[in-house]
């Protein structure tokens, strides 16, 4: 009877294990991605209300015009060159608010991409990205956090679109940008490179920061590890990053760092995916 | 050095080139001032070391120099001119702190309320064309106190 109930319990059992930590893998992602958010909000507040500001005061503006040029259509007779070169003064301004609003919307929406992709929802589909347009979406919200402190330079070369799941890249992404930032104090520079080579993407991020103490390199990506205050999702940053490179998309992931000069870190993704080279 | 008849000058600083646009279109469309905007700070410096302004208007966060860097600058070159900060929400607190050090005017907020805007850069115009005026009489006092110093010894020695 012993022997059959140890033929039969330990698979069921471990079905259960496998089950639970899996859901506990997902609330741990889930917990991070809210904690990174977090990190975020203030640069984004202050990315919308600068645009926001803006189209506020050009919108009275704009009113108060209209009204001006009412007025001055009135009053004019057909032939009264002060109130044409008034109108005409009017006009120009207006179109150059019109430009200016343009940009502050386009401003805003520049974060919506990459905000969206902190909705609360199970990437379980494989999906061919561009991912140099994840990178895109991903470095406006991490510039609304960096302002004029730090620089960025893209390079970004051409890619096809590469098998993967981009929220979970995004993610991976915002969180080394998001470190490069705090790598560096006052003012520095991060560079964005991406290159296709071979039959991978190769992504690597740069910042002119602190880098890695030698001591610490051996154990970045190892959960709970951190070098930052005790907070929500503290330490889990780089081994979340280190599992959906390595475990979700059978790429690699790795790191070149000297202190006082900087660190960067190298992402691998395959351009196939190697669950389907099996379909 | 008077600007009594001469068109207040406003000079504003913001690296966000929107908000120099708007707050330029708001002030010509507004007002009569004479507005120079500018985007970089150190340009602006540039500009206050040659031309007379009677307010200084600038953002907190800017590359090179921030906000309360730049009006401290410009209260060395310009004593008399009135220095505003803008400053977005995230860096009231850090603005506040500094206006005691800089004897700032007032701050505004970002995202701005246009009509307060202008009062309070119409207050500031006033407030450096007062401190003018004030400077061209306490000049003209200590000219006319030295003419009566003279006329003072003038007359004692033909006492004397």
């Amino acid at each position: 009877m012993l022997a059959d109930a140890e033929h039969t319990d330990p698979p069921q059992e471990l079905v259960r294990l496998r089950s639970e930590l899996e859901a506990a893998t997902r609330q741990l992602v889930e917990s991070y991605k809210m904690a990174s958010l977090g990190r975020l909000v203030t640069g984004i507040a202050h990315e919308i209300s600068t645009p926001v500001g803006s189209i506020l005061s050009n919108n009275a503006v704009l009113l108060r015009s209209l009204d001006t040029l009412r007025t001055l259509l009135a009053e004019s007779s057909g032939d009264s060159p002060p109130h044409l070169a008034k109108a005409r003064e009017i006009v120009n301004t207006l179109r150059s608010l019109a430009a200016v609003d343009r940009l502050a919307c386009e401003r805003i929406a520049s974060l919506v991409p990459g905000l969206k992709t902190f909705a609360r929802t199970e990437e379980t589909e494989l999906r061919r990205a561009d991912l140099n347009q994840i990178l895109r979406n991903t470095l406006a919200l991490a510039q609304a956090q960096f302002r004029s402190r730090i620089s960025v330079e893209t390079d970004l070369g051409a890619l096809p679109e590469a098998e993967c799941y981009p929220q979970s890249l995004h993610q991976v992404f915002l969180n080394l940008l998001t470190n490069a930032g705090e790598a560096i104090e006052g003012q520095g520079k991060v560079t964005v490179r991406t290159r296709l080579e071979g039959d991978h993407v190769h992504v690597s991020i740069a910042d002119t920061g602190s880098g890695i103490k030698p001591e610490h390199r051996s154990r970045i990506f190892s959960p709970g590890f951190t070098t930052k205050p005790v907070g929500l999702g503290a330490g889990l940053g780089l081994s979340i990053c280190a599992q959906i490179v390595v475990d979700r998309h059978g790429g690699a992931i790795d790191f070149e760092t000297e202190s006082g000069v900087g660190t960067t870190f190298h992402i691998r993704i395959p351009v196939a995916h190697p669950r389907s080279w099996n379909v | 050095m008077s600007n009594a008849n001469v068109r207040p000058a406003v000079l504003i600083v913001d690296d966000e080139e929107m908000v120099v646009t708007s707050l330029r279109a708001l002030l010509s469309l507004e007002t009569d001032y004479e507005i120079h905007g500018f985007t970089d700070p150190e340009e602006a410096v540039k500009f206050l070391e040659t031309h007379l302004v009677d307010v200084a208007v600038a953002d907190y966060v800017m590359p090179k120099l921030n906000g309360i860097q730049f009006l401290g600058k410009s209260k060395q070159l310009q004593p008399e001119a009135t220095r505003v900060l803008l400053t977005g929400y995230a860096d009231k607190q850090s603005a506040i702190r500094a206006i005691n050090e800089l004897s700032l005017f007032h701050y505004l907020e970002k995202p701005w309320e246009n009509a307060a805007l202008l009062l309070v850069i119409q207050n500031a115009i006033e407030r450096a064309q007062l401190i003018r005026q004030l400077r061209d009489k306490i000049a003209e006092l200590d000219a006319a106190h030295s003419d009566l110093k003279g006329v003072q010894t003038r007359l004692l020695r033909a006492f004397m």
